[in-house]
């Protein structure tokens, strides 16, 4: 490194905490929390003033630096992948830097480890969501021969959601596709016999694309003020919850003309 | 909503599977499942008690919100971790479906009376978290230097 380089130079303090900011957001995280780690984080390497604004497409952040002057910046977020660990980490990344127990290289280092940690193998991933639409289908009354037919479609609905997201097809598109192909796959096993109630199995599935939890915190942002992010978020869950229907809906239709030329 | 004496083991077993794709780390998962287990647990009696499933999902919810502040607190790790994986049986993800798929069909009377309980049921487990969220901060269980509001926290 140069002597001239300040490691508390307020550019990289910017972009620091936005980016941390970002890999909130894009790992799941609330966007109070993007907001409040953004700030925690500018405002505990010399930052005055600092004020950030998230939604969960993009963040601002600006703060009055040591150097006097003003400094902003913007950065959208685009992908989102659930990664919890990410947050938490993140969380106590920024704890630390406010304690002092953390300096600005260490935590930039650190910062870079996070957004490479990498998630879990799609094997793992695979077996996670064939337990998730097997007990999701219990949960909902179903038999045992269907939890394990709800388990193989939620294994291969998972392997194909992570395809969509790799080729960077849009979400909506990827939950018309999975919503119908879940929908369909479950109804050709009833018909074989594998399933006792296809309605059963179809929920269990379907569970791991809703966006249940996406509804919930719009309207938890939504109360603790963050209004535009409480709008964006209901918006996306709406429009999610649209797709998989009209593709559960387009199934349904399918193999109601399938099975009645089948006699 | 179904009342099966099982309903917390397949809410903990479900929120398991939840939580792996999720990426939540694997001594984190056991908190979450059991979480699952004392919302469900909590949500079905106050259903069938008072008749009212939003009482059963804000009670559940309350629960749930307060286990995870506890640990949070114990393992110095944020809440919402655990609270986002054990909400998940409770979270009205298949009234949103429903409704849409109501929708879709042209069942519109449906669409709007599944459309409005599913919207009833978001607002419990929101207001329930809510409260546990406050109920942790009153008792300064969350430190203060890092809780909503403080938007500057002091140096």
């Amino acid at each position: 490194m140069s002597d001239a380089y300040r490691p508390t130079d307020p550019e990289d303090v910017l972009l620091l905490a936005a980016d941390a900011a970002r890999i909130v957001l894009e790992s799941g995280g609330e966007t109070y929390r993007a907001e409040e780690t953004a700030v925690a984080l500018s405002s505990s390497l010399g930052g005055e003033e600092a004020e950030c604004f998230a939604t969960p497409t993009g963040i601002v952040l600006s703060f009055t630096g040591l150097d006097g002057r003003v400094h902003s910046i913007v950065r959208r977020v685009s992908r989102r992948t659930m990664n919890l660990e990410r947050v938490a980490r993140i969380d106590d990344l920024s704890r630390r830097l406010q304690s002092g127990k953390v300096d600005f290289d260490g935590a930039a280092s650190e910062l870079d480890a996070i957004e490479r940690l990498a998630g879990r193998s799609a094997i793992v991933s695979a077996a996670g969501a064939a337990a998730g639409a097997a007990f999701f289908t219990l949960f909902f009354g179903g038999a045992w021969n269907d939890a394990l037919v709800a388990a193989f479609v939620g294994a291969l609905l998972s392997r194909f959601t992570l395809l969509f997201a790799r080729r960077a097809i849009p979400e909506f598109v990827a939950n018309l596709v999975g919503g119908a192909g879940a929908t369909f796959l479950c109804l050709v096993a009833r018909y074989l016999g594998l399933a006792t109630s296809a309605d059963g199995t179809i929920i269990g599935v379907i569970m791991l694309l809703v966006p249940g939890v996406a509804i919930t915190n719009a309207i938890r942002d939504t109360i603790g003020g963050d209004l535009v992010a409480g709008v964006a978020r209901g918006a996306d869950s709406f429009m999610s919850a649209a797709a998989i229907s009209i593709g559960a809906g387009g199934a349904y239709q399918l193999w109601t003309l399938i099975s009645g030329r089948m006699g | 909503m179904i009342a099966s004496p099982l309903g917390p083991l397949w809410a903990a077993l479900a929120t398991v599977g939840f939580a792996v794709l999720f990426n939540l780390r694997r001594r984190d998962i056991p908190i979450a499942a059991l979480g699952a287990a004392f919302g469900w647990a909590v949500s079905m009696p106050i259903t069938l008690a008072t008749g009212s499933q939003a009482a059963g999902l804000f009670a559940a919810a309350a629960v749930i919100g307060l286990w995870a502040e506890l640990v949070a607190a114990f393992l110095k790790r944020p809440a919402s971790v655990y609270i986002v994986c054990a909400i998940i049986p409770l979270v009205p993800g298949g009234g949103m479906y429903y409704t849409m798929l109501a929708s879709v069909k042209g069942e519109t009377w449906t669409a709007v009376t599944e459309g409005f309980s599913t919207l009833q049921s978001a607002g419990a487990i929101a207001a329930g978290l809510a409260l546990s969220g406050a109920v942790a901060r009153l008792l300064s269980i969350r430190r203060l230097t890092w809780g909503r509001g403080l938007r500057n926290p002091p140096k």
